[in-house]
C-alpha cells in the first residue's frame, strides 16, 4: 500500500516536472515572441512619428502604453522620452545595463528583470530611421500568475495522485492479500485446535491448488486426530472387559484374605492397589476420549456452587466445610462432570499436594470461582500448564506412590472446565501450597434449565 | 432367605467372576447371556432383581427392559457406560428402576440391590392417600385411579406416596432421592426426572399439563392438592 502512494507520487511528479518545465519554456517563449513583435512595431510606429516630428509623441507614446505596468522609453541623443505612466513607476536609470549596452550595439536585445518588485520583461531596440533606442517594458506579472496557478494545479495534482495511489493501493493489495489473510486465519483456528476449518477453493488459479493442499492436510490431520482418539477409546474400552473380571474375582480373593498364607496376602495387596488404578485409569482414558471424539453432550442446569461442592466432597474425610462469604454464586453446568472436576482436585490435593487445608466458593463481576489449596510445594511456574496434560508426572514418579491415582485426573478436570466454557489454572497460594482455581460464568438471575425438560 | 438375582451378561469373564463375587456375597445368582435367555428365565425362576447390560447381542437390554417390565414390576438394575448419558435415560424411560455404570463391581452391585429391595417393602404409611382421584393403597403395594390399578413400579410408587405423604409441600430432589433411591445420588437429575416423568405418564390426564406432580423451578416437585 505504501509502495503503491509513493510510486504513484514519483510517477505524477516526474509528469508534474516535465509538464511544468514544457509549460513554462512554451510560455515563455510566446510572451517572448510576443514582446519582441509588439514591441517591433511599436518602435517602427515611434521610429515614424519622430523622423516627422510628429508633436503628438508623447500622446503617442502613451496610448501604446496598454497596461498601468507596462512603460516605453525612447532615448534621442542625450534624452529620455517615455510614456505618462512610466514616469513614477520606473525610472531609465532602473533599465538593465545588459539591454541598453545591447541596444547601443545596434541589436536587439530583451530581458527578464525585477522592477519594483515586479517581474517585467524589457525589449529594447535601435530605431531605424532617426538615431535612437526604442525600449519598453512588458509587465510579466500574468504570466508569473499563470505560472504559479500551472505549479500549484501541479502540485495539488500530484498530491492527489499519491492519496488515490495509496488507496487503490490499499483497495487492491487487500483484494490480492485477502485469499492469505483467509489462508492465515485458517491456519491459525487449525493452530489453536480446530480441525473442521476448511477454505473456499475459489476459481483463482494461483490460489485453488494451495487451499486445496490446505484442505487436505487439514482433512488428513483431522483424520488422524481422530483415529488416535478412537483408538484410545478403543483400547481403553477393550481393556474395561478384563479388568471388570478381575476386579470381581479379586474382590473374593480379597474378602477371603484372612484364610490365606501370609505371601498370598501380600500379592493380593499388591494385585488390588495396581488394579484399583489400573481401572481409574481405564475409566479415566475412555471418558478423556469420548471427549476428544466430541461425542459428549453437556447436560446443564442451574447449580448452587456451595451445594455442588459440598455434595462432591461428601465422600472425602466425611465431608470437608466449603468457605463462601455469605453469596452463593448460582451456574449452569452439568451436574456430573462438576462434581467430577470438584472430585479431581480434592483428590489431586490430598495425593499430591501434602493434604487439602481449604476449599472456598466465590462470585462476582458474572463468574464463579471454587479454589481448592493444599499444603504442598505449590506447583513452580513453568509447571503450571504442564500439570494439566494427561500423565504429566511421569509414570515412574506415580508408580513410587502406592495411591497414585490415574494420571488423567487434572487433565480430565480442565477438559471439562473447558467444555463448560470455563477455565482451570493453578497459582500460589497465600503462604505457601498450590491453589487451584476452577472459574465459571455465574448463571442470571432467572436463567435457568429445567433439568426435566433440559435432559431430553 | 437369599436374594436371588438374574445376571444378563453377554461377556462369560464378566458373567462368571461377578457371579462369583455375588456369590460370595451371600446371593443366589441366575446367568443369562442374552435378552431371550434372560426373559426366558424370569419366565421360569423366581427373581427379586434383574441386572442387565443394556449392550447386548440380538435382543438389546432396552427391548427386554420394555419386555420386562410389560411383564409386572420386576426391579430392574440397568447396567450402561459412564458418559453415555442418553443411554441412562432412555433405560430409565423403557422401566429400570435404577443404573449402574460400567466396570461392574460386586461391592457397589450389593448396596444397590439392597436399597431397591428395600423399596419393596410396604412404605411406613399404611392409610390410604389420596390426592385427586388417584388413590395410594401402601399395603396393598399399588395405586389405583377411580378404582383402577395405575400398575406402578415399586420405584414409581415409593415417589408418589413420598410426594403425597409431603400434603402439597415441596420436597427437594436431593431429598426424593434420598428416601426414594435410599442412598446418596449426590443429585442425579436423571434418575427422578425420568421417574417423574413415567410417573406423571400413568397418573395424569394430560402428561403434558401435569395437575397431580409439580415441578418447583430449582427446588423439587410437589403433589398438586
Amino acid at each position: 500500500m505504501v509502495a503503491f502512494g509513493v510510486s504513484a507520487v514519483a510517477v505524477s511528479a516526474v509528469f508534474a516536472l516535465v509538464t511544468w518545465s514544457l509549460a513554462s519554456q512554451y510560455l515563455l517563449r510566446q510572451r517572448e515572441q510576443s514582446t519582441l513583435i509588439q514591441a517591433t512595431s511599436n518602435a517602427r510606429v515611434v521610429d515614424l512619428a519622430v523622423s516627422e516630428k510628429d508633436p503628438t509623441l508623447p500622446q503617442l507614446l502613451t496610448g501604446l502604453v496598454s497596461t498601468p505596468d507596462s512603460a516605453v522609453f525612447v532615448r534621442l541623443g542625450g534624452g529620455w522620452l517615455s510614456s505618462a505612466h512610466a514616469v513614477d513607476r520606473v525610472e531609465p536609470v532602473e533599465l538593465p545595463r545588459g539591454v541598453l549596452d545591447a541596444v547601443h550595439n545596434g541589436a536587439t536585445a530583451r530581458q527578464r528583470v525585477t522592477i519594483d518588485g515586479a517581474p517585467v520583461m524589457v525589449v529594447g531596440l535601435p530605431m531605424r530611421r532617426v538615431a535612437g533606442h526604442y525600449l519598453q517594458v512588458f509587465p510579466l506579472r500574468e504570466l508569473d500568475r499563470t505560472y504559479r496557478f500551472l505549479s500549484s494545479t501541479l502540485l495539488l495534482g500530484t498530491v492527489m495522485t499519491g492519496l488515490l495511489g495509496a488507496l487503490v493501493g490499499r483497495w487492491v493489495s487487500s483484494r490480492a492479500l485477502r485469499p492469505l489473510t483467509e489462508l492465515n486465519d485458517a491456519a491459525a483456528r487449525v493452530a489453536a485446535g480446530n480441525l473442521a476449518v476448511r477454505l473456499p477453493i475459489g476459481d483463482d488459479p494461483d490460489l485453488a491448488p494451495l487451499a486445496r493442499t490446505f484442505n487436505g492436510t487439514t482433512e488428513s490431520l483431522q483424520r488422524r486426530v481422530e483415529r488416535d482418539a478412537r483408538f484410545a477409546g478403543d483400547v481403553s474400552h477393550e481393556l474395561r472387559s478384563p479388568v471388570t473380571t478381575m476386579v470381581n474375582a479379586l474382590s473374593v480373593l480379597q474378602a477371603r484374605r484372612a484364610e490365606l498364607p501370609p505371601t498370598a496376602q501380600q500379592a493380593v495387596d499388591l494385585l488390588v492397589t495396581d488394579l484399583t488404578r489400573f481401572r481409574s485409569t481405564v475409566d479415566d482414558l475412555l471418558e478423556i476420549s469420548t471427549v476428544d471424539q466430541g461425542r459428549s453432550e453437556l447436560h446443564c442446569e442451574r447449580l448452587d456452587l456451595v451445594d455442588l461442592v459440598e455434595q462432591s466432597t461428601r465422600s472425602v474425610r466425611g465431608g470437608l466445610r466449603v468457605e463462601h462469604s455469605g453469596a452463593r454464586p448460582q451456574v449452569l453446568a452439568d451436574r456430573r462432570r462438576l462434581e467430577r472436576v470438584i472430585v479431581n482436585l480434592v483428590d489431586n490435593a490430598e495425593r499430591h499436594g501434602g493434604g487439602l487445608v481449604r476449599l472456598a466458593v466465590s462470585g462476582g463481576e458474572g463468574r464463579a470461582r471454587v479454589e481448592v489449596d493444599d499444603a504442598g510445594p505449590g506447583v513452580r511456574a513453568v509447571d503450571r500448564e504442564r500439570v494439566f496434560e494427561r500423565f504429566a508426572r511421569g509414570s515412574a514418579a506415580r508408580r513410587e506412590l502406592d495411591d497414585a491415582g490415574s494420571g488423567l485426573g487434572l487433565a480430565l478436570a480442565a477438559q471439562h472446565v473447558s467444555l463448560h466454557g470455563g477455565e482451570l489454572w493453578v497459582q500460589d497460594r497465600p503462604g505457601g501450597g498450590a491453589r487451584f482455581v476452577v472459574q465459571l460464568a455465574q448463571a442470571h438471575a432467572g436463567q435457568h434449565v429445567d433439568a426435566a425438560e433440559g435432559s431430553q | 432367605m437369599a436374594v436371588r438375582v438374574l445376571l444378563v451378561e453377554d461377556d462369560p469373564r464378566i458373567r462368571r467372576a461377578l457371579g462369583l463375587a455375588m456369590l460370595d456375597a451371600n446371593y443366589e445368582v441366575l446367568e443369562a447371556a442374552t435378552g431371550e435367555q434372560a426373559l426366558d428365565v424370569a419366565d421360569r425362576e423366581v427373581v427379586d432383581v434383574v441386572l442387565l447390560d443394556l449392550m447386548l447381542p440380538g435382543m438389546d437390554g432396552f427391548t427386554v427392559c420394555r419386555e420386562l417390565r410389560r411383564r409386572g414390576d420386576l426391579p430392574i438394575i440397568m447396567v450402561t457406560a459412564r458418559s453415555a448419558s442418553q443411554d441412562i435415560v432412555r433405560g430409565l424411560e423403557v422401566g429400570a428402576d435404577d443404573y449402574v455404570t460400567k466396570p461392574l463391581v460386586a461391592s457397589e452391585l450389593s448396596a444397590r440391590i439392597t436399597a431397591l429391595l428395600r423399596r419393596s417393602r410396604p412404605a411406613s404409611q399404611q392409610v390410604p392417600l389420596v390426592l385427586g382421584e388417584v388413590e395410594v393403597l401402601p399395603a396393598r403395594g399399588i395405586a389405583t385411579r377411580r378404582g383402577d390399578d395405575l400398575r406402578l413400579t415399586r420405584t414409581e410408587l415409593r415417589l408418589l406416596a413420598e410426594l403425597v405423604s409431603a400434603g402439597g409441600e415441596v420436597v427437594t430432589r436431593e431429598q426424593l432421592l434420598e428416601r426414594v433411591w435410599g442412598y446418596d445420588y449426590f443429585g442425579d437429575t436423571r434418575l427422578l426426572d425420568v421417574h417423574v416423568r413415567r410417573l406423571r405418564r400413568k397418573v395424569e390426564d394430560d402428561p403434558s399439563d401435569p395437575r397431580l406432580v409439580l415441578t418447583v423451578r430449582g427446588a423439587g416437585y410437589r403433589a398438586g392438592m
